[in-house]
């Protein structure tokens, strides 16, 4: 294949994160040529085997799926009293792990989403990727309040639909909310993600070398052509769906965070809660898209798509929403003394400085100071120090939502009504087990569909970009030579 | 010429192959655009060019109409809102009116939360499966996936084919056009 322009190699590893204002960023290094972008991308789905290492993760993903399974199997079979719930904190484990599996959701949707509508170029490394997590988040956020409400095989009751007892759902009620907003963002990040595919699903059909593979990839991908009518409409399609989704990521948490706002709770009733609860989400999505992306571009070998200056953007979004994070949390602590109101005040000191106190300096150690060392570029290219750091702020997140939940409710206006709460071995089970799911949808994903989104790749080579006297010509309808 | 080894649909009981029309190859982006151009200029109607990724500036060359896609997305979106909003009011003011906490029956900043991602979901569903409508996919099998070149369009591969339907079309005339703009390899395509 000769190439008409052509294009500059970056080696391997080549260090792309410099900023010279004038220079084009390089996207892509190593060989970058349209068939290298294919083969890097495509070999790890077509590789006989996966690295060792994969089959490692896969055995414990597997493990922890099956513990979900029987944690759940168990509940149903003898009732939520075998939670840590319990009056005054009804709300234990299964909405902080939804709440905290939503946020974790977000970053995705927005990597996708808000940097394809910014033209941010950088994103086609790693949008796929994040919007895999999205779609595997959501699918362990929504487990969550489904076993809540006791009896799942009721949940139909939600639906307004005209039955023998001739009432009709709330629509004023927090749950009913919940079901919209998580039903409706696992269909759409869903359709997001598939969509994007399918250009790439027809990449592995049509280099699919057994039958099966054909059909499978075929079936998939629709038939797709790449023509440019098709690409038309897709692209425009795409940008909606972009828009959308970037709306629904804001309304989401917000929605999720007015479950909380609209009670009475001290610690609760804050109008902060929806910015409070977006901003928490994106940070801990984007911490773990860059917990996954810095071992996974490592074992698959994509070192040359999702670049060092991928990481260094993501690290550097990271520290942009956990200082966003720490404001809020400043805020919180003003608020409550500038209200006057004795049990928001009270609320705020319970906790720092109340039973639960280890947690309240942890969240503001874990999500406010640990992401400040990402001013520093040598924090960012150090996977030892990046990845743990990472690590860090998604537990603090998971800290935040014991907080914000556990904490609020233990110690409300009546002292005699005051309890502490302990969580039981099935809700830690639970926990754990839902990581099993994340994990093991995600080591399926990454082990058999394009973990990079391969045209979008392509259409940021420098050898993609044509020639404005291109157009120019063609406008005019001159013809060539 | 046409291959019958591994298409993507197993229409194999040809009684006489149909000719479709010409695929012819480029080599770069750029070559594909000014190839398109030309096309346009010489009067065809029937032809399309293939890439592995969206060329830039292809609709305004090819003069692809704007699609009507985000007026059906507005459609959808606005039936999501009204058909949310009027579910409520159904549900809550008027079969089985209740007050909860001394609220209106009724409200729109209350009914918000559900008319909102309704709203978007509708909205979504539309676009998706307008644009496949649109595209018209799903498609497994087209004339062109009979042709072994054909397989590198999702790699590296610039095509543009020209419809044997086309009024301007003939076989050795056209065969010379795409020649002349710089085709590497120009191949009749049966079905």
């Amino acid at each position: 294949m000769t190439t008409a322009i052509t294009a500059p190699i970056y080696e391997t590893g080549f260090d792309n994160t410099a900023d010279d204002v004038l220079r084009q960023p390089v996207l892509v290094t190593g060989h970058a040529t349209y068939q290298e972008v294919t083969r890097k991308v495509c070999r790890v789905a077509e590789a006989p085997r996966a690295p060792r290492a994969w089959y490692v993760c896969f055995a414990i993903s597997l493990a922890l799926l099956a513990l979900l399974m029987a944690m759940i199997g168990y509940e149903l079979f003898t009732g939520v009293g075998v939670w840590g719930n319990n009056s005054p904190v009804d709300w234990g484990f299964p909405i902080i792990n939804f709440v905290f599996w939503v946020g974790i959701a977000h970053a995705g949707t927005l990597i996708s989403a808000i940097l394809l509508l910014f033209r941010q170029k950088w994103r086609t490394g790693i949008n796929r990727f994040a919007e895999a997590t999205t779609v595997f988040a959501v699918a362990c956020a929504g487990i969550f309040p489904a076993i809540h409400v006791g009896r799942p095989w009721f949940e139909y009751w939600l639906a307004p639909y005209p039955n023998i007892m001739g009432d009709w759902p709330n629509f004023l009620s927090p749950l009913l909310w919940d079901a919209c907003a998580v039903g409706t963002y696992v269909t759409v990040s869903t359709l997001f993600w598939y969509t994007g595919m399918v250009p790439d699903l027809a990449s592995l059909r049509d280099r699919a070398t057994s039958r099966i593979k054909h059909t499978i990839y075929g079936i998939f991908s629709l038939g797709w052509r790449g023509s440019a009518r098709q690409w038309h409409i897709y692209e425009r399609a795409n940008i909606i769906l972009a828009a959308l989704a970037t709306a629904l990521v804001l309304g989401v948490s917000s929605t999720v965070s007015t479950d909380f706002a609209v009670s009475q709770i001290p610690g609760w009733h804050e109008t902060i809660f929806p910015p409070y609860f977006t901003a928490g989400a994106i940070f801990s999505g984007f911490a773990i898209v860059l917990a996954l992306a810095i071992p996974a571009r490592e074992l698959f070998g994509l070192k040359d798509l999702i670049t060092r200056r991928h990481i260094d953007n993501l690290a550097k979004l990271t520290l942009l929403l956990g200082s966003m994070v720490l404001y809020v949390y400043l805020m919180e602590f003003v608020i409550a003394w500038y209200s006057g109101n004795m049990y928001e005040r009270f609320a705020y000191l319970n906790r720092e400085f109340g039973p639960y106190w280890w947690l309240g300096w942890g969240i503001l150690f874990c999500n406010g100071v640990v992401p400040q060392v990402f001013w520093f570029k040598f924090a960012r290219q150090t996977w030892w120090l990046a990845w743990p750091a990472a690590v860090l702020c998604i537990m603090g997140m998971w800290m935040e939502r014991f907080v914000i939940v556990v904490v609020s409710l233990h110690r409300d206006f009546l002292p005699s009504s005051w309890h502490m709460f302990a969580p039981t071995w099935i809700d830690i089970g639970t926990l754990a087990g839902s990581f099993g799911l994340f994990f093991t949808l995600f080591l399926l994903f990454c082990r058999y569909l394009p973990m990079v989104a391969m045209s979008e790749v392509k259409a940021i080579l420098p050898q993609a970009a044509v020639p404005h006297g291109g157009g120019q010509t063609a406008r005019s309808g001159a013809k060539p030579e | 010429m046409a291959s019958t080894t591994s298409t993507s649909s197993t229409t194999q009981e040809v009684s006489e192959p149909r000719l479709f029309g010409l695929l012819a190859e480029f080599s770069e982006a750029s070559n594909l655009i000014s190839a398109a151009a030309a096309i346009r200029d010489a009067g065809y109607k029937r032809w399309d060019c293939y890439s592995p990724f969206p060329v830039h500036g292809m609709d305004r060359v090819m003069r692809l109409k704007p699609t009507v896609l985000p007026w059906m997305v507005f459609a959808g979106g606005f039936a999501g809102a009204t058909g949310a909003l009027a579910l409520a009011w159904f549900c809550n003011a008027y079969a089985y009116p209740l007050i909860f906490s001394g609220k209106p029956y009724w409200s729109l900043p209350a009914n918000i939360p559900v008319a909102f991602p309704l709203t978007i979901l509708l909205a979504s569903i539309t676009t998706f499966f307008g644009l496949w409508a649109l595209t018209g996919l799903p498609r497994p099998h087209h004339p062109l996936f009979t042709s072994e070149r054909f397989r590198r369009v999702t790699d590296d591969g610039f095509f543009i084919a020209i419809e044997a339907t086309d009024p301007c079309y003939h076989t050795a005339t056209t065969t010379e056009l795409l020649r002349r703009l710089g085709a590497i390899a120009v191949e009749e395509i049966k079905d």
